[in-house]
């Protein structure tokens, strides 16, 4: 069971960092790349990680959508 | 009877991420996909769960928590921010 999980998780990282590539809006972008990080997240857990797997989910998943949220509030205000 | 169990929680658990994960690629407009990564946070938290009673180890318990805690923050801050900005 296990592997067939890690298969599939790889499969969605996969498809969410294409997505993030080719994806046209930036917030669209912003969150399958944010999509990514949660299901590599996953992936630490089921190969046996829980302290790298707690790490990615608070920094990759949380706070660099914030951040990404943040830059691009910026950015958009001085370009306008 | 609990095997049987776990198994059907491991095939919806399956069918909810590729499901959601089409979700993901079909959706039309930003809120599509948003509330797609929603769910897909619910049902890995699920998924950290089951494996955690399944390989008997509890300390994965606790990143299912962690998860539950911070990735609400981020679906939150992206709805606000579309709503009407930060």
């Amino acid at each position: 069971m296990r592997d067939l999980f890690v298969y599939l998780l790889c499969g969605s990282i996969l498809v969410s960092g294409i997505l993030a590539v080719r994806l046209d809006g930036v917030m669209a972008a912003m969150v399958s790349g944010g999509l990514a990080s949660l299901f590599a997240a996953i992936c630490y857990v089921l190969l046996g990680a829980p302290d790298v797997a707690m790490t990615e989910a608070s920094i990759g998943s949380g706070l660099s959508t914030l951040i990404f949220l943040y830059a691009i509030r910026r950015t958009t205000a001085a370009g306008e | 009877m609990a095997e049987g169990i776990l198994i059907a929680a491991a095939v919806l658990i399956f069918c909810g991420i590729v499901f959601g994960v089409l979700r993901l690629i079909l959706g039309r407009t930003v809120v599509d996909r948003v509330v797609a990564v929603d769910m897909l946070t619910v049902i890995s938290i699920s998924l950290i769960a089951l494996y955690a009673h399944v390989a008997g180890r509890f300390i994965y318990l606790d990143v299912a928590l962690v998860y539950g805690v911070l990735s609400f923050l981020a679906v939150l801050a992206v709805a606000r921010y579309l709503e009407r900005g930060i």
